[in-house]
Protein backbone atom coordinates (compact mmCIF):
# COMPACT_ATOMS: atom_id res chain seq x y z
CA UNK A 1 0.00 0.00 0.00
CA UNK A 2 1.43 3.21 -0.97
CA UNK A 3 0.98 6.78 0.41
CA UNK A 4 -1.42 7.64 -2.58
CA UNK A 5 -3.56 4.51 -0.47
CA UNK A 6 -3.09 5.84 2.73
CA UNK A 7 -4.38 9.10 1.98
CA UNK A 8 -7.49 7.88 -0.53
CA UNK A 9 -8.64 6.35 2.68
CA UNK A 10 -10.57 8.31 5.35
CA UNK A 11 -8.43 10.30 7.85
CA UNK A 12 -8.23 9.25 11.06
CA UNK A 13 -4.60 9.86 12.40
CA UNK A 14 -5.32 13.36 12.50
CA UNK A 15 -6.44 14.33 16.06
CA UNK A 16 -7.56 17.79 15.39
CA UNK A 17 -10.01 16.99 12.89
CA UNK A 18 -13.01 15.20 15.45
CA UNK A 19 -12.26 17.54 17.89
CA UNK A 20 -15.63 19.77 18.53
CA UNK A 21 -14.36 22.95 19.42
CA UNK A 22 -14.30 25.19 22.09
CA UNK A 23 -17.30 28.34 22.15
CA UNK A 24 -13.79 30.23 22.69
CA UNK A 25 -12.03 29.25 19.30
CA UNK A 26 -14.85 30.54 17.67
CA UNK A 27 -15.15 33.93 15.74
CA UNK A 28 -18.12 35.78 16.79
CA UNK A 29 -19.49 35.68 13.85
CA UNK A 30 -20.10 31.68 13.95
CA UNK A 31 -20.58 31.24 17.53
CA UNK A 32 -23.92 33.35 16.46
CA UNK A 33 -25.18 31.44 14.19
CA UNK A 34 -24.67 28.09 16.05
CA UNK A 35 -26.42 29.44 18.79
CA UNK A 36 -29.10 30.38 17.00
CA UNK A 37 -29.66 26.98 15.38
CA UNK A 38 -29.14 25.55 18.34
CA UNK A 39 -31.87 27.66 19.96
CA UNK A 40 -35.44 27.05 20.01
CA UNK A 41 -38.29 28.66 18.83
CA UNK A 42 -38.52 32.46 16.75
CA UNK A 43 -34.95 32.53 17.40
CA UNK A 44 -34.11 29.42 15.70
CA UNK A 45 -37.07 30.23 12.96
CA UNK A 46 -35.15 33.44 11.84
CA UNK A 47 -31.38 32.08 11.87
CA UNK A 48 -32.89 29.10 10.09
CA UNK A 49 -33.96 31.76 7.37
CA UNK A 50 -31.27 34.11 7.51
CA UNK A 51 -28.90 30.62 7.00
CA UNK A 52 -31.14 30.02 3.59
CA UNK A 53 -30.83 33.15 2.43
CA UNK A 54 -27.01 33.26 2.43
CA UNK A 55 -27.03 29.43 0.81
CA UNK A 56 -29.01 30.94 -1.57
CA UNK A 57 -26.74 33.92 -2.42
CA UNK A 58 -23.99 31.45 -2.63
CA UNK A 59 -25.76 28.89 -5.04
CA UNK A 60 -26.94 31.97 -6.80
CA UNK A 61 -23.11 32.92 -7.13
CA UNK A 62 -22.55 29.04 -8.87
CA UNK A 63 -25.49 29.38 -11.33
CA UNK A 64 -23.84 32.55 -12.33
CA UNK A 65 -20.07 31.50 -12.72
CA UNK A 66 -21.56 28.28 -14.51
CA UNK A 67 -24.68 30.37 -16.88
CA UNK A 68 -21.74 30.48 -20.14
CA UNK A 69 -21.93 26.84 -20.24
CA UNK A 70 -25.96 26.17 -19.78
CA UNK A 71 -27.03 28.96 -22.85
CA UNK A 72 -29.98 26.29 -23.42
CA UNK A 73 -31.27 27.50 -20.29
CA UNK A 74 -33.56 30.23 -19.14
CA UNK A 75 -33.03 32.57 -16.29
CA UNK A 76 -36.18 31.69 -14.48
CA UNK A 77 -34.71 27.88 -14.50
CA UNK A 78 -31.70 29.09 -13.86
CA UNK A 79 -32.54 30.43 -10.57
CA UNK A 80 -35.08 27.27 -9.61
CA UNK A 81 -31.65 25.50 -9.14
CA UNK A 82 -30.40 27.97 -7.38
CA UNK A 83 -33.51 27.86 -5.10
CA UNK A 84 -33.11 23.82 -4.89
CA UNK A 85 -29.55 24.21 -4.43
CA UNK A 86 -30.14 25.99 -1.41
CA UNK A 87 -32.98 23.65 0.12
CA UNK A 88 -30.31 20.71 -0.18
CA UNK A 89 -27.60 22.26 1.22
CA UNK A 90 -29.79 24.07 4.15
CA UNK A 91 -30.66 20.45 5.11
CA UNK A 92 -27.59 19.35 4.35
CA UNK A 93 -26.02 21.85 6.79
CA UNK A 94 -28.46 21.04 9.46
CA UNK A 95 -27.80 17.68 9.72
CA UNK A 96 -24.44 18.19 9.84
CA UNK A 97 -24.26 21.33 12.08
CA UNK A 98 -21.88 18.92 14.79
CA UNK A 99 -19.36 18.38 12.24
CA UNK A 100 -18.96 22.13 12.29
CA UNK A 101 -15.30 22.20 14.04
CA UNK A 102 -14.14 25.75 13.65
CA UNK A 103 -11.32 25.68 11.32
CA UNK A 104 -12.79 28.38 9.48
CA UNK A 105 -15.32 30.81 9.67
CA UNK A 106 -18.97 29.35 9.87
CA UNK A 107 -19.95 31.17 6.52
CA UNK A 108 -17.18 29.55 4.71
CA UNK A 109 -17.77 26.31 5.51
CA UNK A 110 -21.85 26.24 4.76
CA UNK A 111 -21.11 27.62 1.80
CA UNK A 112 -19.20 24.88 0.36
CA UNK A 113 -22.33 23.26 0.54
CA UNK A 114 -24.30 25.63 -1.64
CA UNK A 115 -21.68 25.43 -4.07
CA UNK A 116 -21.06 21.44 -3.82
CA UNK A 117 -25.02 21.46 -4.45
CA UNK A 118 -25.66 24.03 -7.52
CA UNK A 119 -22.69 22.84 -9.20
CA UNK A 120 -23.60 18.50 -9.12
CA UNK A 121 -27.20 19.84 -10.35
CA UNK A 122 -25.69 21.88 -13.38
CA UNK A 123 -23.45 19.38 -14.49
CA UNK A 124 -26.05 16.98 -14.10
CA UNK A 125 -28.38 19.14 -16.51
CA UNK A 126 -25.82 20.16 -18.97
CA UNK A 127 -25.58 16.40 -19.48
CA UNK A 128 -29.24 15.68 -19.25
CA UNK A 129 -30.61 13.25 -21.67
CA UNK A 130 -27.07 12.91 -23.48
CA UNK A 131 -25.36 9.69 -23.80
CA UNK A 132 -22.51 9.01 -21.05
CA UNK A 133 -19.40 7.53 -23.28
CA UNK A 134 -17.81 4.95 -21.33
CA UNK A 135 -15.21 3.96 -24.03
CA UNK A 136 -12.64 5.94 -25.89
CA UNK A 137 -13.90 8.43 -28.65
CA UNK A 138 -11.11 10.92 -28.62
CA UNK A 139 -8.29 8.63 -29.35
CA UNK A 140 -7.07 12.13 -31.78
CA UNK A 141 -6.16 13.84 -28.45
CA UNK A 142 -2.89 11.51 -28.18
CA UNK A 143 -1.78 12.24 -31.88
CA UNK A 144 1.54 12.45 -31.44
CA UNK A 145 2.98 15.15 -34.55
CA UNK A 146 5.18 18.09 -35.26
CA UNK A 147 7.91 17.25 -32.78
CA UNK A 148 10.43 16.14 -35.13
CA UNK A 149 10.65 12.20 -36.53
CA UNK A 150 12.37 10.98 -33.37
CA UNK A 151 10.21 12.80 -31.02
CA UNK A 152 7.19 11.67 -33.25
CA UNK A 153 8.50 7.78 -32.92
CA UNK A 154 8.88 8.40 -28.89
CA UNK A 155 5.64 9.81 -28.72
CA UNK A 156 3.69 7.43 -31.18
CA UNK A 157 5.37 4.53 -28.60
CA UNK A 158 3.81 6.53 -25.42
CA UNK A 159 0.71 6.40 -26.71
CA UNK A 160 0.58 2.96 -28.11
CA UNK A 161 2.17 1.56 -24.30
CA UNK A 162 -0.75 3.94 -22.64
CA UNK A 163 -3.49 2.21 -24.98
CA UNK A 164 -2.27 -1.18 -24.25
CA UNK A 165 -1.88 -0.17 -20.58
CA UNK A 166 -5.79 1.19 -20.46
CA UNK A 167 -6.82 -2.07 -22.08
CA UNK A 168 -5.24 -4.30 -19.07
CA UNK A 169 -7.37 -2.63 -16.49
CA UNK A 170 -10.59 -3.97 -15.17
CA UNK A 171 -13.75 -3.05 -16.75
CA UNK A 172 -14.85 -1.05 -14.15
CA UNK A 173 -11.64 0.62 -13.94
CA UNK A 174 -11.59 1.34 -17.76
CA UNK A 175 -14.54 2.73 -18.22
CA UNK A 176 -14.07 5.23 -15.30
CA UNK A 177 -10.96 6.20 -16.28
CA UNK A 178 -12.14 6.76 -20.25
CA UNK A 179 -15.50 8.59 -19.11
CA UNK A 180 -13.50 10.58 -16.36
CA UNK A 181 -10.29 11.50 -17.84
CA UNK A 182 -10.59 10.84 -21.64
CA UNK A 183 -13.82 11.64 -22.52
CA UNK A 184 -14.45 14.87 -19.83
CA UNK A 185 -17.61 13.00 -18.04
CA UNK A 186 -18.53 14.79 -15.14
CA UNK A 187 -17.72 12.67 -11.98
CA UNK A 188 -21.08 13.58 -10.92
CA UNK A 189 -22.82 12.59 -13.83
CA UNK A 190 -21.11 8.84 -13.81
CA UNK A 191 -22.04 8.35 -10.55
CA UNK A 192 -25.77 8.75 -11.32
CA UNK A 193 -25.33 6.89 -14.26
CA UNK A 194 -23.47 4.22 -12.71
CA UNK A 195 -25.60 4.64 -9.22
CA UNK A 196 -22.07 5.50 -7.39
CA UNK A 197 -20.80 8.05 -5.14
CA UNK A 198 -17.91 10.67 -5.89
CA UNK A 199 -16.06 9.29 -3.49
CA UNK A 200 -16.34 5.74 -4.69
CA UNK A 201 -15.50 6.37 -8.10
CA UNK A 202 -12.63 9.17 -7.65
CA UNK A 203 -11.04 6.24 -5.60
CA UNK A 204 -11.74 3.80 -8.90
CA UNK A 205 -9.92 6.64 -10.75
CA UNK A 206 -6.87 6.95 -8.64
CA UNK A 207 -6.23 3.10 -8.54
CA UNK A 208 -6.74 3.12 -12.57
CA UNK A 209 -4.19 5.58 -12.62
CA UNK A 210 -1.82 3.75 -10.75
CA UNK A 211 -1.96 0.79 -12.54
CA UNK A 212 -1.48 3.00 -15.72
CA UNK A 213 1.82 4.44 -14.42
CA UNK A 214 3.11 0.94 -13.61
CA UNK A 215 2.08 -0.09 -16.72
CA UNK A 216 4.16 2.40 -18.39
CA UNK A 217 6.58 1.74 -16.04
CA UNK A 218 7.15 -1.25 -16.63
CA UNK A 219 7.61 -0.30 -20.53
CA UNK A 220 10.29 1.96 -19.50
CA UNK A 221 8.35 5.01 -19.81
CA UNK A 222 9.12 7.63 -16.80
CA UNK A 223 7.14 10.72 -15.01
CA UNK A 224 9.45 13.16 -16.78
CA UNK A 225 7.92 11.35 -20.09
CA UNK A 226 4.33 12.58 -20.10
CA UNK A 227 4.61 15.42 -17.21
CA UNK B 1 -10.01 23.73 -33.15
CA UNK B 2 -6.71 23.55 -31.71
CA UNK B 3 -5.80 20.58 -30.49
CA UNK B 4 -4.50 19.60 -26.62
CA UNK B 5 -1.25 19.48 -26.11
CA UNK B 6 -0.17 15.85 -25.38
CA UNK B 7 1.24 16.12 -22.13
CA UNK B 8 -1.58 18.04 -21.24
CA UNK B 9 -3.91 15.27 -22.25
CA UNK B 10 -1.40 12.60 -20.92
CA UNK B 11 -1.55 14.40 -17.14
CA UNK B 12 -5.12 14.58 -17.06
CA UNK B 13 -5.09 10.78 -18.08
CA UNK B 14 -2.34 9.63 -15.42
CA UNK B 15 -3.30 11.88 -12.79
CA UNK B 16 -1.20 13.77 -10.19
CA UNK B 17 2.10 12.16 -8.97
CA UNK B 18 1.64 13.10 -5.47
CA UNK B 19 -0.50 11.75 -2.66
CA UNK B 20 -3.33 13.11 -2.64
CA UNK B 21 -6.68 13.02 -0.51
CA UNK B 22 -10.18 11.37 -1.84
CA UNK B 23 -12.70 13.76 -2.55
CA UNK B 24 -14.78 13.39 0.90
CA UNK B 25 -11.86 14.28 2.64
CA UNK B 26 -10.79 17.26 0.29
CA UNK B 27 -14.70 18.38 0.98
CA UNK B 28 -14.32 18.32 4.99
CA UNK B 29 -11.01 20.20 4.31
CA UNK B 30 -11.85 22.74 1.67
CA UNK B 31 -13.32 25.64 3.50
CA UNK B 32 -10.23 25.84 6.14
CA UNK B 33 -7.54 25.46 2.73
CA UNK B 34 -9.58 28.34 1.14
CA UNK B 35 -9.45 30.37 4.08
CA UNK B 36 -5.69 29.78 4.88
CA UNK B 37 -5.10 30.42 0.83
CA UNK B 38 -6.50 33.67 1.41
CA UNK B 39 -4.76 34.34 4.43
CA UNK B 40 -1.41 34.29 2.84
CA UNK B 41 -0.93 30.84 4.32
CA UNK B 42 0.62 28.03 2.81
CA UNK B 43 -1.97 25.56 2.74
CA UNK B 44 -0.33 23.15 1.73
CA UNK B 45 1.98 23.01 3.98
CA UNK B 46 -0.73 22.66 6.01
CA UNK B 47 -3.21 20.52 4.29
CA UNK B 48 -0.86 18.26 2.22
CA UNK B 49 -2.64 15.58 -0.41
CA UNK B 50 -5.55 18.35 -1.24
CA UNK B 51 -3.40 20.34 -3.69
CA UNK B 52 -2.54 16.72 -5.59
CA UNK B 53 -6.38 16.02 -5.26
CA UNK B 54 -7.62 19.76 -7.05
CA UNK B 55 -5.17 18.51 -10.01
CA UNK B 56 -6.87 15.15 -10.20
CA UNK B 57 -10.28 16.02 -9.66
CA UNK B 58 -12.30 18.51 -12.09
CA UNK B 59 -15.21 18.59 -9.87
CA UNK B 60 -13.08 19.24 -6.56
CA UNK B 61 -11.10 22.24 -8.63
CA UNK B 62 -14.05 23.81 -10.17
CA UNK B 63 -15.77 23.59 -6.21
CA UNK B 64 -12.77 24.99 -4.64
CA UNK B 65 -11.96 27.72 -7.40
CA UNK B 66 -15.70 28.96 -6.41
CA UNK B 67 -15.29 28.88 -3.06
CA UNK B 68 -12.38 31.06 -3.52
CA UNK B 69 -13.59 33.25 -5.61
CA UNK B 70 -16.93 33.71 -2.96
CA UNK B 71 -14.91 34.24 -0.12
CA UNK B 72 -12.15 36.36 -1.82
CA UNK B 73 -14.37 38.28 -3.30
CA UNK B 74 -16.40 39.29 0.07
CA UNK B 75 -13.10 40.02 1.79
CA UNK B 76 -12.40 42.73 -0.65
CA UNK B 77 -15.35 44.41 -0.13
Amino acid sequence: MDACTVLLEPVKARPNLSLVPSPSALDDDSRDWLRGLRSEGLEREETVERLHLLLLRAARFEVARRRPTLPHLRGNELDDIAHEAAGDALMSVLVRLDDFRGESRFTTWVYKFALLEAAVKLRKRAWQGREVPLEPETWGLFESGGAGPAREAFQGELIDAVRDGIAQLTLHQRQVLVALALNGVPIDVLAERLESTRGALYKTLHDARRALRAYLASRGFEPEDWI
Amino acid sequence: MRRPDLKQSLGRLLGPLEPEVGCDECFALLDRYVELELAGRDADAELPGLRAHLEGCPACREEHESLRALVGGEQAL
